[in-house]
């Protein structure tokens, strides 16, 4: 079967293909926000211990 | 200190392929393979996302759920373990508003095709949307509130939160309103063709397995600030120790 009547014209194959689109996108969007997070959060943490191991120095 | 748990590794990397895998293959199997539907033509393939999405949305709450209840239990006790409980919930709460939001989207438009509205009060609509509300809610006073209790105020919260799942389970069993009845376990006549099984099986497998990676990374997110915290913390006391001196 092809595929192609999901980019047809009608309410229905528009309507699909949102809905699939928002699902990628809300998931892809969501698991990006962590990474970025997880990436700022480590850099803090390894800013942070170099400046208490100077202090400690 | 927290010690940081290294969930990104390599089984992390083996996890993610094989979840990507198993969704493409789910939607290949929903979008072609598995057959049109007869009254409402392709417009019903949006099933294949939003049934598996929509029970997954009633699951993530109690994984919060039992979070919040060990945190409550170790606050006093464990404090360190309490960490570990609070990170837990608060990434299963997240995943939630994630997955009752696709439901919540995906289901307007599907009803907007099927039905003609986008929304309408009945009570597996407004259960739900109730349901969303409640981990926002939950979500907000963790973001918003300054005080030294925000953790445990949350935790009593979910707990009353989780009580809103089994009446969105059950709402389309109570009350017969615009929503379709239950599809599996509804009775005699619920179920669906069984060359559509494939397509749904796959999906809540694939976006099951979505699921615990999301809330395993954002767990790892969580204790990573949490030592974050504790490392500005110490530190602030060592540089006090140091003027004193």
């Amino acid at each position: 079967m092809k595929l192609s009547w999901i980019f047809g014209s009608s309410m229905g194959a528009h309507h699909l293909l949102a809905s699939y689109l928002i699902v990628w996108l809300i998931q892809g969007g969501y698991a990006a926000w962590i990474a970025w997070q997880w990436a700022r959060a480590g850099k803090q943490l390894q800013t942070t211990r170099s400046a208490s191991s100077e202090l400690g120095s | 200190m927290v010690k940081h748990s290294r969930i990104f590794g390599v089984a992390g990397m083996v996890w993610v392929a094989l979840t990507l895998a198993a969704i493409a293959y789910a939607t290949r199997l929903a979008l072609v393979v598995a057959p049109t539907e007869a009254t409402m033509g392709n417009v019903q393939r949006i099933f294949y996302y939003h049934v598996p999405t929509s029970m997954l949305s009633l699951l993530f709450p109690y994984v919060n759920f039992v979070a919040s209840l060990f945190y409550l239990y170790w606050r006093r006790r464990d404090p360190l373990r309490a960490l570990t409980a609070d990170a837990v919930a608060i990434s299963a709460a997240e995943v939630t508003v994630v997955y009752s939001s696709i439901c919540l989207l995906t289901g307007m438009l599907w009803g907007r095709a099927a039905w003609g509205i986008w929304w309408t009060w009945d009570a597996r609509l407004t259960s739900m949307l109730l349901l969303w509300l409640l981990y926002v809610s939950y979500l907000m006073l963790r973001k918003l509130s300054s005080t030294g209790q925000t953790q445990t105020l949350a935790a009593v919260l979910s707990v009353f939160a989780a009580i809103d799942v089994p009446i969105v389970y059950m709402s389309i069993q109570w009350w017969r309103t615009q929503h379709p009845a239950p599809v599996f376990f509804g009775g005699a006549d619920s179920g669906i063709d069984p060359s559509m099984m494939p397509a749904f099986v796959w999906n809540i497998v694939g976006w099951a397995m979505w699921g615990i990676f999301l809330l395993l990374f954002r767990y790892g997110l969580e204790r990573r600030r949490q030592e974050s915290e504790q490392a500005s913390a110490q530190k602030a006391i060592e540089g006090s120790l140091e003027v004193a001196q």
